[in-house]
């Protein structure tokens, strides 16, 4: 174990003693400037959780929230410099946390966020003209085997909650009283621009759009998408994606590389 | 729902659904305005805060073992899920207390 081991490990348990070898500049006490440091550490991270997982943060009032970030930091510190990109691991320790066990739908929902978080960083990539995809309909038989890329800031959620209508209702659209929490939606998160935007699709378009992402191609997309049952309209679900600037490449032969 | 459907969406359908696609999303203004003009933005202005700010919680004292930690698993979370409907709760509302209790 290195010295650098001992000092990381130290900063996120509060029970470890300050590492040995510590001289403060001003001949302060170092266990003392260890302490304010580990501290402002802890209070960075939860501090980057809370903003990136708002709505999760008043499902739960701050207290809870907080303490459950602490917990997460410690458990799961950064692995990476970016800090903006925290808590990619944060929704999943949330479905295991006994103490939220009361609030099923809140792992999801804080899935959702982190989906924002990411598509708020994703790469911009310029969408295919419309008249790019007109010009495929010449070929009508090549259609099934066309692959479609889209945005990287484009996510699917599927959640057994109503994920979608509990984040809008705590950003101000439609009644939070009115929500009921079991009735299962379907997120699309992404970026058409600089704003990121929550949409509530059908759950089969949902299956489509994860297809597509997946490499596969139009056809096939298509016919899982009608294979879930419960009604299907490509005309609709490919508008929006066109009207969100979602698809950014046309592969004919469906060969995604 | 048998196990021999095996159809596959026509390439004529798809010519036709591509073709509605297209002419739903003719509005190639919408998404070029969308990032002209200046609606407020939820969530989206994140910041990677790594230095030591001076604001709440920041503290320059050593609190590094006074965290929410003892008590906070005991409290119950609160916030504005208790206005969220509950078909199963009495209230018509979520109460967290009693919400495993409710289920059986």
């Amino acid at each position: 174990m290195s010295a650098r081991d001992d000092f990381a490990r130290a900063l996120l348990d509060p029970d470890q003693p300050c590492p040995a070898g510590l001289v403060a500049w001003n001949g302060s006490d170092p266990a003392r400037r260890f302490q304010v440091y580990r501290n402002n550490v802890l209070v960075a991270l939860v501090d980057a959780l809370a903003d990136g997982f708002m709505v999760t943060r008043e499902l739960v009032g701050d207290a809870f929230f907080r303490a459950m970030a602490a917990a997460h930091a410690r458990a799961h510190p950064p692995r990476s410099p970016v800090l903006a990109c925290y808590g990619a691991d944060f929704p999943g320790f949330i479905a295991r946390f006994p103490p939220a066990a009361g609030l099923p739908y809140l792992a999801d929902v804080a899935r959702l966020e982190y989906l924002r978080v990411v598509a708020c960083h994703a790469a911009d990539v310029a969408p295919v003209s419309q008249a790019a995809l007109a010009a495929r309909l010449a070929d009508e038989a090549g259609l099934p085997a066309l692959g479609l890329g889209l945005q990287p800031s484009l996510a699917v959620l599927s959640s057994r909650f109503a994920v979608v209508s509990l984040w809008a209702a705590h950003h101000g659209v439609g009644d939070l009283a009115a929500v009921l929490p079991e009735a299962a939606e379907t997120a699309l998160v992404l970026r058409p621009g600089l704003e990121v935007e929550v949409i509530g699709i059908p759950p089969a378009s949902g299956v489509f759009i994860a297809a597509l992402q997946s490499g596969r191609p139009l056809g096939q997309a298509a016919d899982e998408a009608m294979a879930l049952g419960v009604g299907f309209d490509l005309a609709a679900t490919l508008g929006l994606l066109l009207q969100k600037s979602a698809v950014t490449a046309l592969h004919p032969s469906g060969s995604i590389s | 729902m048998s196990a021999i459907t095996t159809k596959s969406i026509s390439a004529a359908s798809l010519a036709l659904a591509v073709g509605a696609a297209l002419s739903l999303a003719a509005a190639p203004a919408a998404a070029q305005d969308r990032m002209a003009d200046k609606e407020k933005c939820f969530g989206v202005a994140l910041k990677g805060k790594n230095d030591c700010k001076a604001g709440a919680g920041t503290t320059c004292a050593g609190t590094s073992k006074v965290d929410y930690q003892g008590n906070a698993w005991s409290l119950v979370p609160k916030g504005s899920c208790e206005k969220t409907a509950s078909p199963s709760s009495p209230t018509g509302h979520g109460q967290l207390a009693e919400f495993k209790e409710k289920k059986v």
